[in-house]
């Protein structure tokens, strides 16, 4: 839910006229599809607005034709007219309602779709550069403003719009002179219509803004609440929260005052002309320049002047967001994917060599991260990667699985080039159990599953058994049907490693990319596991990256990365041997024992002597 | 939170009444507004009427010029009226919203560990979002609809004074607006709640795609996601065709039932001006009454439909609020103890139970069996034992995050449960297995426990968990910003974040949850010779997994399913115990085997 906490950035709210031409133009491109039901809601939706205007002139012809002649056949005339105007507006708002939805709802449809599968089609520099919540607000919150002006807001806007200008038109033709009258207050209320749409914009941006922030304190107090509570911080925390709040509220009565001293000038020139109306124009009757019907009509009119301006101001913030929300969108959609499948893209192929060849690599702007890596992993061989923190090794692996590409050299399987191979090959073919192991909020079932598309019961079964922990988790209450929870809070630490596992299992890919996959398990359970995965993976390619070196030493052949070179290859003895980086490495990693027990120590000595 | 029971919606009015009462001057002063503004409004056409029967048709330029005049006097009070209107009835609803914001989020802040794990934070956020705007919106309403009511019975009552034949036809059709308003409110609100429902589903798969992209293109589910979405996506709009068909049902008769009631006043009325029995001004005034009464008839129709939405939605937030923490202070609290940290477990049972409401078949196994655990101050004792063995749950216990189901757990002589929470939980530093830092700048993340700690004090944290050196070469140093949009750190550099939260805490008992899992050896040989410092004089319990990081212990405790196994220090368990061998991974040969080579590259470090 992380849409929430999207802080809104000023700027990419408000369209300039170039780019709101802009969005315009490929919204209708979108649309093209549906010319013909869009061509058809616009004709409709004028003649509905004609059609909502002939009562009043119905009324006027009544007045004047009949009541003022006397004349019964006119009057009854006009009551049918007016009615038959009004069972026409029944049919065309029924039938202009259902298509304009049907087309918004469509267009909806297929931004949600193109947003989502662009997203998934992004590289990984992609998500590194954008903090998820911003990402997941352009897919809810700013899609939902579409939908919202889609639902409630196109149709009342354009119904308004037209309405407006004919109520105008209408007046015109009935009476020029008292038109000019009665649009003497006009320019006050197009003034102040200005100014309201520019501070009840600036005050709704800032209110959105506030709203934004209130709602990711709460949810970062929420996901923290753990070490809240631990570290008795909850009042600090409150206060925080106070204070967000507050500023919404002020946000919020500020737009309130704002409107609060807008709505009191649409009113009061309605009121006002309307006192115009009846002055000028009863003047204008004495004079007999125009007729008292026509001075009812302006009359009845006078709903249909003032009330589509107060609703188009307020509209305005709609349209304008979703104007916002689509440029946002469709700036997403024009963000090339740095990770494309190349025309003419070839399948890996089953089995074959893994091969990094002069791979140098820095993360977007960042430092170089990996510099000069030569490295070949043979089928059936089973490699681990060492070394210290920010040494480089997960980058690495995310290289192999080409979720980046190498900025120089190349990393190839099979004699292919990751770059040219077909993504569904690729990913069928080499799997990564990345370092931040993720659960989703679902069952244990649901979270293996996700390792192979369209995998049954039997076949989650048989990869958990396989890790041997079918047991563990069908003795569950609720067995696989147990929720995980939020990021698998229901399960231990290591736990939630074996579902990670367990998935890998069910991929059963070529190549075995294990990113500290283990390091939570207890090194009983860890070689159980490893003994487990590598029947399975009996001729084909592991690599494992581990901070336990225990890890290393079950391997064929260890790589050390160090600074993000390779500085050291060759078997855990050899290289104990050779008394470079991973000697020293390994020293770490059991030496405290001795130190702490001398016995030990002495003992050794005798042995080494 | 998930097994939802029904809820009577009494509390939901409840929390509604409460929050108006609150307010209740401001509702007072709307409410006033609003009466002269109907009274105003209400005017008009009268004054209109008058105007044009006494001044147009009797051609009288002076009482014409009066009649205008007056309209516009009474514009002015109308308008000035809808503005305070306006601006009490948002007033009350903000306030009440800000207040029951700042409620709902203070509880949240005491509920115990158990409400937040089996509680989703997508619907916790909706409470204090669209909940909240529910009951904004409809505290809104209240005073606007006193001010409908009230202009809609005076303008009945002016109709039937006026011309009871002609009122009574005119208003024939209007009360069906009224009905219809309600029926489509109540029809689509099912509906719009479905749709609602299929929104957050579509944004949930958004939200764990992105979030979880590196499992997502790991195991290349992107066609799985996608199907996912699409599926999601169609079920939306399904829902908003259906809700856009009723709106297209409904809406247009909306628009013609008043309609039908100014045909007919122009055609019954016509004919009465026809045989003298009615004005021009007359009939004109009855057209405008008619449109007048169009918008506060729809908005009656509809509020009873948002009524019961936001007693829906009032009643949600109630369910959270009436959660009682379970976790509190005693009545007789006491303060902690001196002493320097003795922590004893007797007997002690555990299972994770679901909250109340939930399912029963939800509860956990037992996964502490009469535990008992003493450790003597100052004393370091690692806690080993299989994935899922219980060691986090001991863990867990101390600050007292759950409450035991058997036996007790004594710090320094007394009872956690007897202990003043506050007092407890800043006795009792914990580096959790899962790391969490906040968006913020790394020293505040450090200083966590004692925003006001100088910046020696939160270096000096730093160093001990072995991350100073790293901190000091970012380029905002210490003020670097973290967590979510901040800085990238690696996991390792995140463990030593927490590490020293931890430690800054400077607490009696400090307890570290396979803290250092993602840091390499010779960072962590690093950090144990810091830590090594930090635990002198300290009780503490580490958690881990690595030999030589529980070799750091002075004595070792092998726990398996809930109980204790076996005791000792590292070498004697090593020696005697089969299992403690088998869960290191670790046969006696290989050990001593493993030791010659260990040894010279020793000396080859220093
Ligand atoms: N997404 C990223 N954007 C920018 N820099 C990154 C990113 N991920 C890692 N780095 C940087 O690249 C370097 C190598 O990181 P990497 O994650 O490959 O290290 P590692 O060897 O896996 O370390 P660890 O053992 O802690 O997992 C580090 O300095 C890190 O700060
Ligand atoms: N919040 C929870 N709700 C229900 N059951 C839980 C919860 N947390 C843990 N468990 C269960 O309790 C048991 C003990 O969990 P615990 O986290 O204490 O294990 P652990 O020894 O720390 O394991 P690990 O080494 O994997 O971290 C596990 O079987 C786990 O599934
Ligand atoms: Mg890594
Ligand atoms: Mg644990």
């Amino acid at each position: 839910m992380m849409g929430w906490g999207s802080g809104a950035v000023r700027d990419e709210e408000k369209l300039s006229s170039s780019q709101a031409r802009q969005v315009v133009r490929r919204s209708l491109r979108m649309l093209r599809p549906y010319r013909r039901q869009v061509t058809v809601a616009l004709v409709v939706l004028v003649v509905y607005t004609l059609a909502m205007l002939a009562g009043p002139l119905m009324v006027r012809l009544g007045i004047d034709r009949g009541l003022q002649a006397h004349d019964a056949l006119v009057l009854n005339l006009a009551v049918v007219g007016y009615l038959v105007a009004a069972a026409v507006a029944v049919v065309l708002g029924r039938t202009q309602i259902t298509l304009i939805t049907r087309v918004g709802e469509s267009f909806l449809r297929d931004l949600r779709v193109r947003v989502f599968d662009h997203l998934q089609a992004m590289g990984m520099t992609f998500f590194d550069s954008q903090p998820a919540g911003r990402l997941v607000s352009r897919m809810t919150s700013d899609v939902d403003a579409l939908q919202t002006l889609v639902q409630q807001g196109l149709v009342m806007f354009i119904q308004n719009a037209l309405l407006f200008v004919a109520t105008i038109v209408v007046l015109v033709v009935l009476s020029p002179v008292l038109a000019a009258v009665c649009l003497a207050a006009m320019p006050v209320v197009v003034v102040a219509s200005i100014r309201f749409r520019r501070d009840s914009n600036v005050a709704y941006l800032t209110v959105r803004d506030r709203v934004g922030q209130t709602l990711s304190t709460l949810q970062e107090s929420l996901s923290g609440i753990r070490v809240v509570q631990a570290f008795a911080r909850e009042e600090s925390q409150n206060e925080v929260f106070v204070s967000h709040n507050r500023a919404q509220l002020d946000a919020n009565l500020r737009a309130v005052r704002i409107s609060a001293r807008y709505f009191p000038v649409i009113e009061l020139a309605g009121i006002g002309t309307m006192a115009i109306i009846v002055g000028v124009g009863g003047v204008l009757v004495h004079d007999s320049f125009i007729t008292v019907g026509t001075v009812a009509a302006f009359a009845l009119y006078l709903t249909n002047l003032f009330e589509p301006i107060q609703q188009l101001s307020q509209l305005f913030n709609t349209v304008q967001q979703a104007g916002a929300a689509l440029k946002k969108l469709f700036d997403l959609l024009d963000v090339p994917s740095d990770l494309t499948e190349r025309p003419g893209a070839v399948d890996l192929p089953e089995t074959g060599e893994l091969l990094v060849e002069d791979v140098g690599f820095a993360y977007d702007g960042r430092a170089q991260v990996l510099a000069d890596v030569n490295l070949a992993v043979r089928p059936g061989e089973r490699l681990a990667l060492v070394g210290p923190t920010g040494a480089g090794k997960s980058t690495l692996a995310k290289l192999m699985a080409r979720m980046y590409d190498p900025g120089e050299g190349r990393i190839g399987y099979g004699g292919v080039d990751l770059r040219d191979a077909t993504f569904s090959s690729l990913r069928h073919r080499i799997v990564v159990v990345p370092q931040e192991g993720f659960l989703f909020d679902g069952t244990i079932f649901e979270n293996v599953a996700i390792g192979r598309r369209g995998a049954d019961e039997e076949a989650v079964r048989r990869a958990l058994r396989l890790i041997g922990v079918e047991e563990r988790f069908q003795a569950l209450p609720q067995g696989l049907a147990t929720a995980v929870r939020e990021r698998g809070s229901r399960l231990s630490a290591g736990e939630r490693q074996l579902v990670s596992l367990a998935r890998a299992a069910l991929a059963d890919p070529a190549v075995l990319v294990l990113d500290e996959a283990t390091s939570s398990l207890d090194p009983g359970t860890e070689a159980d596991v490893e003994r487990a995965m590598a029947g399975l993976m009996q001729g084909r390619t592991v690599v494992v990256i581990a901070h336990r070196l225990s890890t290393a030493e079950r391997a064929d052949r260890v790589a050390v990365v160090d600074h993000g070179e390779l500085v050291e290859e060759g078997t855990h003895d050899q290289l104990l041997a050779d008394r470079g980086r991973y000697a020293a490495l390994f020293a770490s990693w059991a030496g405290e024992q001795q130190r702490r027990h001398p016995s030990d120590l002495a003992e050794d000595a005798v042995v080494s002597s | 939170m998930s097994a939802r029971r029904e809820r009577p919606s009494r509390a939901g009015w409840q929390l509604l009444a409460r929050a108006v009462k609150d307010q209740r001057n401001w509702v007072v002063l709307g409410v006033t507004a609003g009466l002269f503004w109907t009274g105003a409004k209400v005017a008009v056409p009268t004054l209109a009427q008058l105007a044009i029967d006494r001044g147009i048709i009797s051609r009288d330029h002076g009482a014409l010029l009066e009649w205008s005049l007056a309209i516009l006097g009474v514009g002015i009070v109308s308008a000035v009226c809808t503005g305070l209107r306006r601006f009490y009835a948002f007033g009350i609803s903000y306030r009440a919203e800000t207040d029951l914001r700042d409620r709902l989020f203070a509880h949240l802040q005491r509920l115990h560990f158990a409400f937040h794990d089996h509680a989703q934070t997508g619907q916790l956020m909706a409470r204090a979002a669209t909940d909240l705007l529910q009951v904004q919106s409809f505290l809104t309403l209240i005073p606007i609809t006193i001010g409908n009511a009230l202009t809609v019975s005076a303008v009945v009552v002016i109709l039937f004074v006026t011309n009871p034949g002609l009122a009574a036809l005119a208003l024939a059709a209007l009360p069906l607006i009224n009905v219809v308003a309600k029926r489509f409110a109540s029809n689509i609100h099912p509906v719009s709640l479905e749709l609602q429902q299929q929104l957050a589903e579509v944004a949930g798969t958004v939200e764990e795609t992105v979030v979880g992209v590196r499992v997502v293109k790991g195991f290349g589910a992107e066609a799985i996601q996608g199907g996912k979405l699409r599926t999601r996506v169609d079920r939306v709009f399904e829902r908003a065709v259906l809700l856009g068909r009723m709106r297209a049902s409904f809406m247009p008769l909306l628009d013609f039932l008043p309609a039908l009631g100014l045909v007919a006043v122009l055609w019954y009325g016509g004919h009465q001006v026809l045989s003298g029995h009615l004005s021009v001004g007359e009939l004109v005034a009855f057209m405008t009454y008619i449109l007048m009464l169009i918008a506060p008839l729809r908005m009656l129709g509809t509020i009873i439909a948002m009524a019961q939405r936001a007693v829906a939605s009032a009643t949600r937030i109630d369910e959270v609020l009436a959660t009682h923490p379970a976790i509190v202070d005693r009545a007789d609290g006491q303060t902690l103890p001196p002493g320097h940290g003795e922590l004893r477990f007797e007997e002690v049972s555990f299972a994770y139970l679901p909250p109340e409401g939930g399912q029963l078949s939800d509860a956990g196994m037992p996964v502490l069996d009469r535990l008992d655990l003493h450790v003597r101050p100052g004393e370091a004792v690692a806690l080993v034992g299989a994935t899922g063995s219980g060691k986090s749950t001991v863990a867990r216990l101390v600050p007292r995050f759950y409450e035991v189901l058997g036996g007790r757990i004594t710090i320094d002589g007394a009872d956690v449960q007897d202990l003043r929470l506050r007092e407890l939980r800043r006795a009792v530093g914990i580096v959790f297995e899962d790391t969490f830092l906040f968006s913020d700048t790394i020293r505040n993340n450090i200083s966590f426990a004692d925003p006001d700690a100088p910046q020696e004090t939160v270096e000096w944290a730093a160093r001990r968990a072995g991350l100073h050196d790293f901190v000091a070469d970012l380029p905002d140093g210490y003020e670097t910003v973290v967590g979510e949009q901040g800085f990238a750190l690696s996991g390792g550099q995140r463990q030593r974040v927490a590490l020293a939260r931890a430690i800054l805490a400077d607490p009696r008992i400090l307890i570290l949850d396979d803290a250092t899992s993602s840091v390499d050896p010779t960072k962590e040989h690093e950090i144990r010779a810091a830590l090594a410092a930090v635990m002198k004089g300290r009780t503490t319990i580490v958690i881990a997994h690595r030999p030589a990081t529980v070799a750091l212990a002075d004595r070792v405790v092998l726990l398996d399913r809930g109980r204790i196994v076996a005791e000792g220090t590292h070498t004697e368990l090593l020696a005697t115990s089969e299992r403690y061998r088998r869960l290191l991974a670790q046969s006696a040969r290989e050990e001593a085997g493993s030791t010659t080579p260990q040894q010279d590259s020793e000396a080859l470090v220093r």
